[in-house]
């Protein structure tokens, strides 16, 4: 499968001598097309630096990428024609109103002089600004910049979205519709790329993520993928449903082969495993000693901040 | 060059309708209207005497030293926060998201810019010019068409010298308030300090002639040769102080207007008129014309030189 971004040992290097900082420390990356890749990690931890290289407004020092097949170094003019770009703390010509804006950034996306007002109110509603349509950008609050700021990504109608730190500074509401806006965009095949610094954020819309820390990719993959280790690492959890019967249930459970731990509490019963073993649960529920106690197995996912803490302790996958 | 022509309508757009354009704008015409009277009092006086070309050349040479202060202001005003100000409103990186070269930037926005001082420039002048001409009654001949069509250009070059230097500055720095500072520095520079400091320098290097007593002639000397004496002291702080100012892009732009309307100080304070034809103008001119066309270019490359290499974190 050919991956809509792919970097090979990327290096940026800001200053000389004592002065010397390396943003990006050899950052090998891989996103996958039609995927929501989550770039999670603290403030300063080379994000924006990544996401700037990767867009042609920086230069790497070392190493290579390619986005969209594209080189970023030779053909990154290519790149910004099929990718749409949310920064951190972007602006607009307050003066003047959100449609002469989105006109203004259509006409240099190439479009067809004919059709930049009917892209710019498409994506106005797109992002549910249709009313402010002929507003002020003087006016609006910072959750509607943040759309607007969106908007203006997709007047070019990309097939990959760039978005740095998108929720930062709005309000929950406001974050959740931004997140709902993202999950729409992704179920129409359009791959996102989102930096965050809020770890839940990485959990509720995206499919794959990479976790970054002083430049350098602690680890990445699907959300199963990187929990694997973590759960290889402190055990495999699931949770079982019950209507009667679970003390019998449990006792049986726990003498399953590589079963840890089995304990009751109301109608659930908690399972830790030495290793993966769903298979033998699932059996259980559909075998004829407790098909009708049981109501569910569920495996449990680490939670994002329990793969955060094992791959910040180095333990990369 | 499409995506500089969208640049440039919108910026020509926002130029055009801002506060700023209007207030430079407003003293515009505060001193044409103050060119006008005094071309109207200098008639009053005895203009009679003088001849219509004589007054061209009045009117001609107030509006040179009008646009003398206001040109580098027009093109400071421009550009000052043109990509400084990009920059602090968080707009270039939005820009320079899009599929376009830094080129067009700088393009759209001296596109714009030419545009703007020229229609001031050329507007202005013509009212002022065309007020002081219909009220007083003054024949123009083509000669003066051509000279304040020459005027014109050399004001434009004037103008587009200070947007070159903001510009360049305004291509490396984060805050406008800094371009702006230093921008508005080298004009106080150019157009004040340098003239005081080059006559400061050059009296301290051209020893003083001692003082003659011009009713009484004393020591076998005759009233000419004391002139002889003054007139050589003067040339002499005259040649050192444009020597100095040669660095100032202001000085070439006097230098010129004042062949071209025939208007110099002469060595006592008072107005000489020494009126060349634009060939003799620019033969004696070239020097200054050429500084004055490579001091834009100088700034611009250097501008694009930045601005495509600098990487916008």
């Amino acid at each position: 499968m050919s991956m809509v971004i792919e970097t090979d040992n990327l290096v940026k290097v800001y200053g000389k001598g004592k002065e010397e900082v390396r943003a990006l420390n050899g950052i090998n990356m891989k996103i996958p097309p039609r995927s929501v890749y989550g770039l999670f990690g603290p403030n300063g931890s080379g994000k924006t630096t990544l996401i700037t290289i990767l867009i042609g407004l920086q230069l790497p020092t070392g190493g290579s990428a390619k986005v969209l097949g594209h080189d970023v170094l030779r053909e990154s003019v290519e790149i910004r024609r099929r990718v749409g770009l949310l920064p951190e703390g972007f602006g607009f010509y307050e003066h003047m109103t959100a449609l002469e804006n989105l006109s203004f950034f259509g006409a240099l996306d190439d479009l067809p002089a004919e059709k930049v007002k009917a892209r710019a109110l498409e994506v106005l509603e797109t992002i549910g600004l249709k009313e402010k349509t002929n507003a002020k950008v003087a006016t609006f609050s910072r959750g509607m910049m943040q759309r607007l700021g969106m908007a203006q990504a997709l007047m070019k109608d990309p097939e990959l979205l760039m978005l740095d730190e998108p929720t930062v500074g709005i309000d929950p509401e406001g974050a959740a519709e931004f997140r709902d806006i993202v999950r729409g965009l992704n179920k129409e095949g359009k791959t996102v790329l989102m930096s965050t610094h809020l770890l839940y954020e990485i959990g509720m819309v995206c499919t794959h993520a990479a976790m970054i820390r002083a430049g350098k990719l602690l680890a990445q993959g699907t959300v199963d993928e990187l929990s694997r280790p973590v759960r290889e690492a402190k055990g495999f959890a699931y949770e079982i449903h019950v209507r009667s019967g679970g003390d019998t249930l449990r006792q049986d459970i726990k003498l399953l082969p590589d079963v840890r731990e089995a304990s009751l509490r109301d109608d659930k019963i908690t399972v830790i495993a030495e290793k993966d073993v769903g298979t033998a649960l699932f059996s259980l529920m559909t075998g004829d000693a407790y098909r009708d106690q049981i109501v569910s197995v569920t495996p449990v996912s680490p939670s994002w901040e329990d793969l955060y803490q094992f791959y910040q302790g180095g333990e990369s996958a | 060059m499409n995506k500089s022509l969208t640049i440039a309508r919108r910026e020509f757009t926002d130029a055009i309708t801002s506060k700023r354009f209007w207030l430079i704008g407003g003293l515009f015409i505060l001193l044409y209207l103050a060119n006008v009277y005094g071309v109207a009092y200098v008639f009053r006086m005895g203009g009679g005497t003088f001849g219509s070309s004589r007054l061209t050349l009045q009117i001609g040479s107030n509006v040179a030293s009008t646009l003398g202060y206001m040109a580098p202001l027009l093109g400071m005003a421009l550009a000052f926060d043109a990509i400084s100000g990009e920059r602090e409103r968080g707009t270039l990186r939005i820009l320079l998201s899009r599929p376009l070269y830094r080129e067009d930037v700088l393009n759209g926005k001296m596109i714009s810019a030419a545009a703007v001082v020229g229609l001031t420039i050329v507007a202005s002048t013509l009212l002022s010019v065309s007020a002081s001409i219909l009220l007083q009654g003054i024949a123009v001949t083509s000669d003066d068409i051509v000279r304040l069509g020459f005027f014109i250009v050399i004001a434009i070059l004037l103008a587009f010298a200070y947007y070159a230097i903001s510009l360049f500055v305004s291509t490396f720095s984060s805050k406008s308030g800094y371009s702006l500072t230093i921008s508005v520095g080298v004009w106080i520079f150019f157009a004040f300090i340098l003239p005081i400091l080059a006559t400061f320098i050059a009296s301290a290097m051209v020893p003083r002639p001692a003082l003659v007593n011009v009713t009484a002639p004393t020591q076998g000397r005759e009233p000419g040769q004391m002139f002889t004496v003054t007139g050589n002291y003067t040339r002499r702080i005259e040649a050192i102080t444009s020597t100095i100012e040669t660095i100032s892009v202001n000085s070439h732009y006097s230098t010129i207007a004042d062949s071209l309307f025939g208007l110099r100080t002469g060595a006592f304070g008072q107005q000489e008129v020494t009126r060349l034809d634009l060939a003799g103008v620019i033969s004696t001119c070239w020097v200054d014309l050429l500084i004055l066309v490579a001091f834009p270019v100088i700034f611009l490359v250097a501008s694009y030189v930045v601005f495509t290499r600098r990487q916008e974190k």
